[in-house]
């Protein structure tokens, strides 16, 4: 697969911290990224070396395959995690001076301008001072602004996590409808939002790099999945025979239900149906519960 | 350069909404038409105050044209300077303090666009309240005691602005080193005192000392020929003026843009 951005041994050392502690990952052209992280991860820092923002103290950023210090910006489109906009502008005229000062003619960029306002949503707030715009509108603003040159490289620094339930479903679907144009890489600290828009994450804490890959990749590594019986009576002593069987390591009764995590649902299923009709066991429910996302995230967090 | 213009144009907009473009003049004429004005009316204000003392004898000193601008100078090159001061020590860090700078900087702006648009725009608010100005004062001295020749005043005008030139350029030059807009003012105050200081103690070496500008243009006015110390001081302030830009472009293309 073709990458259109690679970052090897990137390191970014603050006056009295290392935030990002030497990552290497790639971005595959076309594809939606999710850089995802609990707070302090180093999901701002990265992103902003990315666009150019910040200089690494170490290691090497190249753009598919231009030179390493060429002015890359043209191809990048950014919205930072907290964007601040001069608020004495309009939306339009704001959209105008980023189109322009993004290369574009006058003509294109009021074209591109009415044309994204349509895309995000802002069309009637066109004319408004930004000033008076509420906070979901900026963010709609921010992503606008970043997309008018239209660049290769998307990055949005947590472009949802400030949004209502509503805005937060407009946004993710416009990158739906944007990663068919570029190549997206957005940070988050939300599994559910990178779950539903990428194809691939980076799993970011403590400014390393703990897993990367796609998302089928990752499940699959993390798969664990738990069984949860539920009997009529007599919990306890089933917990204890479920305990014996082979392939059942560790089970445990929570709220009346018995939970047994397993590694091969297959086998494990087996040993429990065969056990459970020769005995007639009086199992009332048989649930299989796959782990969640959030489970794979603490689990690699944690590592 | 469109760029450039681009950038030049969201500046002026920018002071025009915040009313920058009225109020920066409307000071600027009150600074220099207050002191000839209120100098010419002085012994009417002291009569309507209740006049002198008995046996008290106050002689008007006879006050030339050249006098009466010199006090207007006198006004503008401190309270001028101080608003001059006050109005350019954000244009850049404040911009980047805010984080407005990231969303202008991650574009593909070329850095020289960037500070000589702030320049330019700054340079524009300056230079014409400082022109209208002086334009006011020299109406108001030629109604009340007596009209200066133009060119004389062309003149003064043109070597006496360079100074302004070099004051907003200072100010971007710190703009670019810090990113306190309070820092950027004290700097460029300082700087602007410790140049005058040591002019004025080192007065004959430092002949052409950008802070002898106002002197040498004053000077000429009383005497009528250009001596060679005000075309000196002229060169000087320009060159510094070029310098500290360049220096600027430096500076700012080695900064980390993000907030
Ligand atoms: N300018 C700075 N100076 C010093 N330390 C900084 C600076 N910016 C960030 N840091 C530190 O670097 C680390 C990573 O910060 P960063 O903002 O990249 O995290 P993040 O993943 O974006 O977090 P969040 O989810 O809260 O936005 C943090 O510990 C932070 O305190
Ligand atoms: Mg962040």
């Amino acid at each position: 697969m073709m990458s259109i951005l690679s970052v090897t041994g990137l390191r970014k050392e603050y006056k009295n911290m290392t935030a990002v502690r030497g990552v290497d990952f790639s971005l595959p052209e076309g594809k939606c990224i999710a850089l995802i992280g609990p707070n302090g991860a180093g999901k701002t820092t990265i992103l902003r070396i990315l666009a150019g923002l910040l200089k690494q103290t170490d290691g090497a950023v190249t753009f598919s395959g231009k030179e390493t210090n060429a002015d890359i910006r043209k191809f990048i489109g950014y919205l930072p995690q907290y964007p601040v906009f001069p608020s004495w502008m309009t939306a339009r005229e704001f959209l105008l001076f980023s189109g322009e000062i993004a290369g574009l003619t006058k003509e294109e960029a009021a074209r591109r301008a009415e044309d994204l306002a349509e895309q995000v949503g802002i069309t009637n707030a066109l004319d408004k001072r930004i000033s008076d715009f509420s906070g979901g509108m900026k963010q709609r603003l921010g992503i606008a602004q970043a997309i008018i040159h239209s660049p290769q490289l998307l990055l949005l620094d947590e472009p949802v996590s400030s949004l209502d339930p509503i805005g937060r479903r407009d946004v993710l679907t416009l990158l739906e409808r944007l990663k068919k144009e570029m190549t997206i890489l957005f940070s988050t600290h939300i599994l559910n939002d990178a779950e539903e828009v990428c194809d691939e994450l980076l799993l970011l804490h403590d400014g390393e790099i703990n897993e990367a890959g796609s998302m089928e990749a990752l499940r699959e590594k993390y798969q664990t999945s738990v069984i949860e019986v539920e009997f009529q009576e007599n919990r306890q002593r089933y917990l204890e025979k479920l305990k014996q069987l082979p392939g059942i390591t560790a089970c445990t009764l929570e709220r009346q239900i018995i939970k047994i995590p397993v590694a091969d649902i297959a086998q494990a299923r087996k040993e429990i149906f065969q056990a459970a009709a020769e005995e007639n066991w009086p199992i009332i429910g048989f649930n299989l519960n796959r782990a969640s996302l959030e489970d794979l995230f603490m689990k690699a967090v944690k590592k | 350069m469109r760029q450039w213009q681009t950038l030049v144009k969201k500046e002026l907009l920018g002071n025009f909404r915040d009313r920058k473009w009225i109020w920066v003049p409307i000071v600027l004429i009150l600074l220099a038409v207050m002191d000839p004005v209120s100098n010419y009316y002085l012994p009417q204000i002291l009569d309507a105050v209740g006049g002198l003392p008995d046996g008290a004898i106050y002689e008007m000193p006879q006050v030339t044209g050249i006098d009466a601008i010199t006090m207007s100078i006198s006004q503008l090159s401190s309270l001028g300077i101080l608003i001059f001061v006050l109005i350019s020590m954000g244009t850049i860090a404040g911009e980047r303090k805010s984080g407005i700078a990231e969303l202008i900087l991650v574009k593909p702006v070329s850095y020289t666009a960037y500070i000589m648009s702030k320049w330019t725009a700054l340079l524009a608010l300056v230079l014409v309240s400082y022109i209208v100005s002086m334009l006011f004062a020299w109406y108001y001295i030629g109604m009340l005691y007596e009209f200066i020749p133009i060119g004389d005043f062309l003149l003064l005008l043109f070597f006496y602005g360079l100074w302004f030139i070099l004051v907003v350029t200072l100010s971007i030059f710190y703009n670019t080193v810090f990113r306190s807009p309070g820092l950027v003012a004290f700097s460029t105050i300082a700087t602007i005192i410790v140049l005058s200081v040591v002019t004025s103690m080192f007065g004959q070496k430092l002949n052409y000392s950008p802070s002898n500008l106002s002197n040498h243009a004053l000077h000429y006015l009383q005497t009528g020929d250009i001596s060679g110390a005000l075309i000196g001081s002229a060169v000087t302030t320009i060159s510094i003026c070029a310098l500290l830009l360049v220096w600027s472009i430096y500076i700012f293309q080695t900064k980390e843009h993000a907030s």
